[in-house]
């Protein structure tokens, strides 16, 4: 007879994989570090907030697992929640370097953003993935994506950054949702009731096949303690975010005049590498990270490839630096992905040219700087994303900046129009530094207003109100500066057409960040901001795991 | 959200502290812990509004079986009666474990 993994709630998953009478606690119910962020809107928080973190042994290998309970207010990640992921993944990479054998499992049940605490999830999201990233460096980082809520938005680009991903037949992993596709494509797009495309697009079963994710195994306990086995016995030796050619190559080539289906995807993993060039446009569009990008390199122009891609080599404050920008190419191949998005394209394109940047210098004593100019309005919301792995893009973008910076690239972020979502996350999170114009038309969220308005099924009016109370839900730069995260934020006169006086001050900031950044993300919450206020909590809840750890 | 406190005089003293239960849909946390003060007390946050004399009925029921020295701290997410009396149930028969 089987035993269910999946109806088990979030502390038994913990419990049924530990070797038994091995699990220990840390951060319990009891410890009451709840989400301060939930009753401060009316909605009751859980003991624990929905992450269980967990020690023992798996077949007496020293193990953590970080379970994430999908059952309170769906798997979403809030500030406290997402620093015990983030928080419990630096303990684990401390005891790693310091000689100790961890096997690190997360289990992912998560919708995602908590968009109740929206910008502290983003926050957080980035630093999880930052410690993944620095982590699978020692040891394979494993996730399992059990099913229920299954693995979506900024999460899903997590599970895409593990070393192993374990999944059932009922479990959905992708980036949008179905329901937000067809909200923000339409239904011609992506029919959201159609339960067959569904499953055959981000079900299980399909990631399998398509080959995004590792094992596919049965809902059974047994089932899933030996995948795990396998997966510290047997790791696998190339991370699918570092197969860029693979799927540079692979994406060329899809035949975006028909709607793909799995069998497609198939058939592209098994053609040979040969990319497509697409044709180049002619006419660039304007826009605040074109406009930038040619400013801070003095005109130089963009090697790369890919029209949505700006990327060049200059100096920049006595150094070299790399700057890289996503911007508008109305002529892109991926029409869901033609105003500046992140789609399949720019997530791959990125990680192309950061990891051209490692390998160039990887000899070098002295490497280059690194600058993301951030304009991004959102990822690309499409059917074919979906399919063929935007997550993977995406993740391919943030082991790619993670990268730079643990191997000691400057990693800098200079946020001078919208920074959204899974695009934000992509391009600029990982930066070490992150410095912004003080312009009140910029947008930094986890979702639009009106997506996160239908999903929290509130009013308008009444998200907006609830963000006076929470500055983590509000979208201007201020209320973003306010949670500590910006090393500057910039005023100049005019944003879209800066003088040389507001040339020289951004220049002057952007120098000074660049300079001071570290292979870390961690001056984000030692900032006057954070420590006051804006990351209380993310503090605290290191504090405490700390506390508890030895 | 809504929020309040029922307290009730108790004598049995229980043997460890209990947690049961998610605050998912139609589900409520239960934290039991020993108390000293010689009374139940009931903390509860709930999501449903305006049900506070169903609560004070199902403790009333609850305490009338089970007279423990005890704080019980509750967060609700819109659970049945039925199944906040399940809960409680369970919440003691753990605490009542003498295995830890």
């Amino acid at each position: 007879m089987k035993t269910s993994f999946i109806e088990l709630k979030g502390r038994e998953r913990a419990q049924a994989l530990l070797d038994i009478n091995t699990f220990e606690e840390i951060l319990d119910p009891f410890e009451r570090i709840e989400s301060p962020h939930l009753p401060a809107q009316g909605i009751v928080p859980e003991s624990d907030d929905g992450v269980v973190i967990a020690r023992g042994t798996i077949s007496g290998q020293p193990a953590v697992i970080l379970s994430i309970e999908g059952s309170f207010q769906g798997g979403g990640i809030g500030e406290v929640s997402g620093s015990k992921i983030a928080g419990s993944l630096e303990y684990v990479l401390k005891d790693i370097q310091n000689g100790k054998k961890i096997i690190p499992v997360i289990i992912f049940d998560t919708g995602g953003v908590r968009l109740q605490e929206a910008n502290y999830g983003l926050l957080c999201i980035s630093e999880i993935q930052s410690a993944i990233v620095a982590l699978k460096r020692h040891v394979p980082v494993i996730g399992l994506i059990p099913g229920n809520v299954g693995c979506f938005g900024g999460m899903s680009i997590t599970a895409a950054l593990c070393s192993t991903l374990i999944i059932t037949e009922t479990a959905r992993f992708g980036l949008n949702g179905p329901e937000v596709i067809e909200q923000e494509a339409g239904i011609e797009e992506l029919n959201s009731r159609d339960r067959r495309l569904i499953w055959d697009t981000i079900g299980g079963r399909s990631r399998f096949e398509t080959g995004l994710v590792d094992q596919l195994v049965e809902d059974d306990i047994p089932a899933f303690k030996k995948a795990i086995i396998k997966a510290v016995t047997e790791p696998d030796t190339i991370s699918r975010t570092r197969q860029i050619e693979h799927y540079l190559s692979l994406i060329s080539q899809i035949d975006l005049s028909v709607k793909n289906t799995k069998t497609d995807f198939i058939e592209l993993n098994k053609k040979k590498k040969t990319e497509v060039k697409a044709v180049l446009e002619n006419k660039p569009v304007e826009g605040k990270g074109r406009t930038w990008f040619t400013i801070l390199t003095e005109g130089a122009s963009s090697i790369s490839e890919y029209p949505s891609l700006l990327v060049a080599d200059t100096q920049f404050e006595g150094k070299l630096t790399r700057f890289i920008a996503v911007v508008p190419n109305e002529a892109n191949r991926f029409p869901r992905a033609r105003h500046g998005e992140v789609g399949l394209l720019e997530g791959w394109a990125i990680a192309k040219y950061v990891r051209q940047a490692i390998d160039e210098d990887a000899h070098k004593a002295d490497k280059r700087n690194i600058v993301a100019i951030i304009d991004v309005p959102s990822q690309a919301y499409g059917y074919h994303e979906e399919l063929f792995g935007i997550h993977y893009a995406c993740a391919a973008g943030v082991d790619a900046y993670a990268s730079a910076r643990i191997s000691g690239h400057s990693v800098t972020g200079f946020i001078v129009g919208n920074a959204i979502s899974g695009a934000f996350l992509t391009h600029g999170m990982q930066a070490s530094r992150l410095v912004a114009l003080n312009d009140p038309s910029i947008n930094i969220q986890a979702m639009s207003k009106e997506s996160a308005a239908r999903i929290t099924k509130r009013t308008i009016a009444e998200l907006e109100k609830a963000t006076q109370k929470v500055p983590a839900m509000a979208y201007d730069v201020a209320s973003f500066n306010a949670l500590g995260p910006l090393d500057a934020l910039v005023t100049i006169t005019d944003t879209t057409h800066p003088d040389s006086v507001d040339i020289q001050k951004v220049s002057a900031a952007l120098g000074k960040a660049i300079h001071k950044a570290d292979d870390t993300l961690n001056q984000r919450l030692e900032t006057p901001n954070a420590i006051n206020q804006g990351r209380a909590y993310s503090r605290l809840v290191r504090t405490k795991i700390g506390e508890q750890w030895n | 959200m809504e929020s309040f406190s029922f307290t009730t005089p108790a004598k049995k003293s229980v043997a460890k502290r209990a947690h049961i239960g998610v605050v998912g849909s139609g589900d409520l946390e239960i934290l039991l812990e020993p108390g000293t003060s010689g009374t139940t007390i009931f903390n509860v946050r709930t999501a449903s509004e305006g049900f506070k004399e169903t609560w004070r009925a199902v403790f009333k029921r609850f305490t009338v079986h089970h007279d423990i020295d005890a704080i019980i701290t509750i967060n609700d997410f819109g659970a049945t009666p039925g199944v906040v009396s399940l809960r409680l149930a369970q919440a003691v028969e753990i605490s009542n474990q003498t295995k830890k």
